[in-house]
């Protein structure tokens, strides 16, 4: 992989700096309807030409009801915005999209489903559906609520967000004798190759997926998309090298978004602020196929909804459901912001509501042991931590700031366990992860956990990036999880060169093993779940004219021992970015019949240097019980920076805030009355 | 996101420059700081069979102050326009309106005479030349001649600029004693387009009221344009409070503002109507020398 230094000075090697002889450039021809008959098509590959259906695998994978996966290219009919209908292949792309534009496709129009909510009780879209719901999940309890001295219930909802990396999608295919060659900007090349697999009926030893330097992903580079299958597919129809790369108005329309999530919430308390039960339900926007993150969004949603709180009784019915929109996917956080969203937001009405301290709502409704919550989260000891996250954030200094305050439990992807290859050769230490760093710096925790494990200067180890050929399996990096079970599987393979070295030489040094050599291969996999703890505090200020400036924003994060604790401030502070983009900016829109409103990543909104603030990043360095000592911390400003920033301008301006983005015109329309 | 094919010329002189568009009327179109025409090309919104780059005609690029007036090339980048000291010295609402244009990577590419003549009533330079009064020096192939700013703005993306002509210079008259100008704009995020943005000059006279008010509207309606009626009620009139306020709704009362992403239509108007009052209320501060 290319270094930081490389990176920054442009010299990095991403997908689109891969040239191959012959090399063709693909470029797709997509729907501009979210819901239509497709009447003729003339021109360029289709369905008939490459008649597959996709697969769903990486993060949130699921098996998809099997009569709803989307096809690779549409099928009769199309089911959102930029969903792909043909594709064709120029020298390059100025050719490729000249003859794009020459592909002509007749679609007749049908009213499209937009609206989740509305969908859930609406006739279903597909005619070999009983409803527009993909599987209904419940979790918990139901119990009677007649008795309880309070209760309130909330709407909340965050919209759909895209993920925007700064580099988009993009893949490079080649075909020779058997054997398919894939160049992939990727979170998980196992994942890529699992994915081709399946939907090129390929057996996975003849294909070979290899990553190139990866520019950011948060979530969107973990699975197989319809582009990467086309162009493997016509790769090997045509026997010449097939390149797709992504623009920045595809990745709007037609890359899986995250968020997309609304919840109906009702909480039950006595008058001393302690919550007795929560009823939740949840509506997962899906989009139009099955397969994407929405099966599992719905059930990984519904077991955080009581986030760290000790509540006795609580039930969830979690809904994802059909709508003529692209296929929802992991977006950074990808269900933990929007379950603590809609908790932390009924905890701070209820505060309200008992004119209570909303941080002291959630200190009598948090307990000092562990626990499984009704739900099936394990929750740590959450009290002490609280008390020391309000003392060190300043809450009780800050309060004439009308801080907005977040808490939350972060649960990582701690299973499957990662897998890692330690090969050492000519004195030199390469190291391939099963999760791919897309831009979060693993190189630096490798090079920390193999100086401490074989005592080897740190300048000797290079991290590599992905390739399937070299590492038998893989999971990915997604989830809050590569510094920690990553880190054990590299912890552990250093453990067992080591054990073989003195095994074999009686007496272990640094030195003869790199003469020596070495090669080890490990599946490192813990047991049970490593979820910890984080808060967040944010003040703000807003205008007459409803704009919000942040002013504080902190974190205060159990993250274990930090193994490199300057790439985790870095990551805090990215995730501190988006937290508030969510909030104040970010949002996939579309008007009520369908048309794609946010066709620029302006109109997206992400937002940019000038608007942030500084961030205060502070780390509980309490070891977890891995031997490396890591807990998990990517994911975690997703979650909570939304949350505390929406009461922050609750605080400030009375208004309440129920969903995510907040839009200028609600504050503006609401401070005035 | 890739353009169709053009032939790329570079004139070396504007006389070259005119012939050549004269020559391919309807076929060229001029290349300046590429702000809005790059992501046209790139998003295929439109195709030319020729681009001609002017960015080497060197001549056009400049900023002057005369006595009772600043000369602006139109190749002056946007960044040039919002460090300018003449300009800050005796035009300071341009400066405050250019540096609220798009990102700092734009403003360095950008160019006041692409963003005046583009029509994008989204652009922010054309209002503060309206507030301003500044004339549009142009040259075609029967020679030059002004165009007030007032009288350039015909509807979206279309201007008096002929086909083969060229916007070459704008000139502004300084702002005086006891006059003030000021450019506040709203967005959802910097680097945005406006929700809306008002561009207001007022002068006062011997006796302490408006003698000149002059108010210019971005991203409402098609084009950049004047509230004559907010215009003629303040003119003669105290700048107080209250006469602002009534300005600034009898701004509002003559636009048609189209709802979108950024808002509806009683979010715009109402926008339009705070920063209308806040942009009068500076401009009287700075011509009260407050």
């Amino acid at each position: 992989m290319s270094t930081i230094e490389e990176i920054v000075q442009g010299k990095g090697k991403f997908v689109d700096d891969i040239v191959l002889p012959g090399m063709q450039h693909m470029s797709v021809i997509r729907s501009n309807y979210s819901r239509g008959k497709i009447l003729g098509i003339s021109g360029g590959y289709t369905f008939k030409d490459f008649p597959a259906y996709m697969s769903s695998v990486g993060e949130g994978a699921s098996e998809g009801e099997k009569n709803m996966r989307e096809p690779v290219l549409a099928d009769k009919y199309v089911n959102y915005i930029g969903e792909p209908v043909a594709a064709v292949l120029g020298k390059n792309r100025y050719e490729a999209e000249d003859l794009s534009e020459k592909v002509e496709i007749e679609i007749e129009p049908l009213t499209p489903m937009m609206d989740p909510e509305k969908s859930i009780d609406a006739p279903p879209v597909y005619p070999y559906m009983k409803s527009n719901i993909y599987k209904k999940v419940t979790l918990g309890r139901d119990f009677r609520t007649d008795g309880f001295e309070v209760e309130i219930e909330g709407h909340f909802n965050n919209r759909r967000v895209a993920t925007n990396p700064i580099e988009p999608r993009g893949i490079v295919a080649a075909y020779e004798d058997n054997q398919l060659t894939v160049w992939i900007s990727t979170q998980s090349v196992h994942s890529i190759k699992e994915g081709l697999s399946e939907v090129l009926s390929m057996p996975e030893d003849n294909i070979r997926v290899i990553q190139a330097d990866t520019g950011g992903a948060f979530g969107l580079k973990g699975g197989l998309y319809s582009e990467y299958a086309l162009a493997a597919f016509l790769a090997k129809k045509t026997g010449k090298p097939v390149k797709w790369i992504e623009s920045r108005r595809e990745h709007l329309m037609a890359s899986r978004p995250g968020r997309g999530t609304s919840a109906f919430v009702k909480l039950y308390a006595n008058r001393s602020g302690r919550i007795l039960g929560m009823k939740g339900k949840v509506i997962v926007d899906s989009g139009a196929y099955s397969g994407g993150s929405g099966e599992f969004a719905a059930r990984f949603v519904g077991m955080q909804m009581t986030g760290p709180y000790k509540i006795e009784n609580a039930y969830v019915e979690a809904y994802p459901v059909f709508t003529n929109k692209v296929v929802q996917g992991p977006y950074r956080g990808a269900g933990r912001p929007e379950a603590h969203f809609f908790i932390e937001r009924m905890i701070d009405m209820l505060a309200d509501k008992l004119k209570m301290d909303p941080v002291d709502v959630r200190l009598i409704n948090t307990v000092n042991s562990e626990f499984k919550s009704p739900l099936g989260m394990d929750v740590p000891p959450a009290k002490e931590f609280l008390e020391e996250a309000i003392s060190k954030l300043n809450y009780r200094k800050l309060y004439k700031e009308k801080p907005g305050f977040a808490f939350f439990v972060l649960v990582p992807a701690f299973q499957p366990g990662e897998t890692a290859r330690i090969k050492i050769e000519n004195n030199e230490v390469k190291v391939w992860l099963g999760g791919n760093t897309h831009g979060q710096r693993h190189d630096i925790f490798v090079k920390t956990l193999v100086n401490e494990g074989l005592g080897i200067n740190r300048d000797l180890v290079h991290l590599q990036l992905g390739d399937t050929s070299m590492l038998k399996s893989g999971i990915g990096s997604w989830g809050s999880r590569s510094a920690m079970v990553g880190g054990m599987a590299v912890h552990e393979a250093c453990k067992k060169i080591k054990q073989a070295f003195i095994a074999k030489n009686g007496i272990y040094s640094a030195d003869a093993l790199l003469k020596e050599g070495a090669d080890e291969f490990v599946h490192w996999r813990g047991e049970g779940t490593m979820n910890s703890l984080g808060c967040n505090l944010v003040t703000c200020e807003v205008n007459d004219r409803g704009q919000v400036k942040v002013k504080e924003c902190a974190a205060y994060y159990d993250v274990g021992r930090a193994l490199s604790p300057e790439v985790v401030r870095g990551q805090v502070s990215g995730g501190m970015a988006q937290g508030i983009g969510q909030t104040l900016y970010e949002e996939i829109m579309y008007s009520d019949d369908g048309q794609l409103l946010t066709a620029s990543i302006a109109d997206a909104g992400v937002p940019i240097a000038s608007q942030l603030p500084e961030y205060k990043v502070l780390l509980s360095n309490t070891r977890s019980n891995l031997a490396t000592g890591a807990k998990g911390v990517g994911e975690s400003p997703t979650i909570g920076v939304p949350i505390a920033l929406s009461r922050a301008i609750e605080n400030v301006t009375g208004v309440k805030i129920t969903e995510t983005p907040i839009r200028q015109e609600l504050l503006l329309r609401s401070m005035k009355h | 996101m890739y353009p169709q094919s053009f032939e790329y010329v570079a004139p070396r002189t504007l006389k070259e420059a005119v012939e050549f568009l004269r020559k391919h009327e309807g076929e060229a179109k001029i290349l300046a700081g590429g702000q809005s025409l790059i992501p046209i090309l790139k998003m295929r919104f439109a195709s030319f069979g020729y681009l001609v780059d002017i960015g080497g005609l060197q001549d056009l690029h400049y900023i002057k102050r005369d006595r009772d007036s600043i000369r602006i090339g139109s190749l002056a980048r946007t960044s040039e326009i919002e460090e300018s000291q003449d300009i800050r010295m005796n035009a300071l609402m341009l400066a405050e309106a250019a540096s609220q244009v798009a990102d700092s990577q734009v403003r360095n590419m950008g160019t006041v005479g692409g963003n005046c003549v583009h029509g994008d009533p989204g652009n922010d330079l054309p209002s503060v030349m309206l507030a301003l009064d500044a004339i549009y020096k142009v040259t075609g192939p029967s020679g030059t001649r002004d165009i007030p700013a007032s009288e350039f703005y015909v509807d979206s993306y279309s201007t008096g600029l002929g086909e083969a002509e060229i916007l070459t210079e704008i000139v502004i008259p300084v702002i005086q004693h006891g006059s003030g100008g000021a450019y506040i704009k709203q967005r959802r995020r910097a680097g945005d387009f406006s929700i809306a943005a008002v561009a207001a000059f007022v002068s006062i006279n011997e006796s302490g009221n408006c003698g000149v008010a002059r108010l210019a509207v971005t991203s409402i309606g098609p084009i950049n344009f004047r509230s004559k009626k907010a215009e003629e009620f303040l003119t003669g009139k105290k700048l107080s409070d209250q006469n602002i306020a009534t300005a600034a709704q009898l701004l509002v009362d003559s636009v048609e503002p189209v709802a979108d992403p950024y808002g509806s239509v009683e979010f715009k108007k109402e926008i339009l109507r705070l920063v209308g009052i806040e942009a009068l209320s500076k401009a009287t501060d700075r011509a009260l020398g407050v």
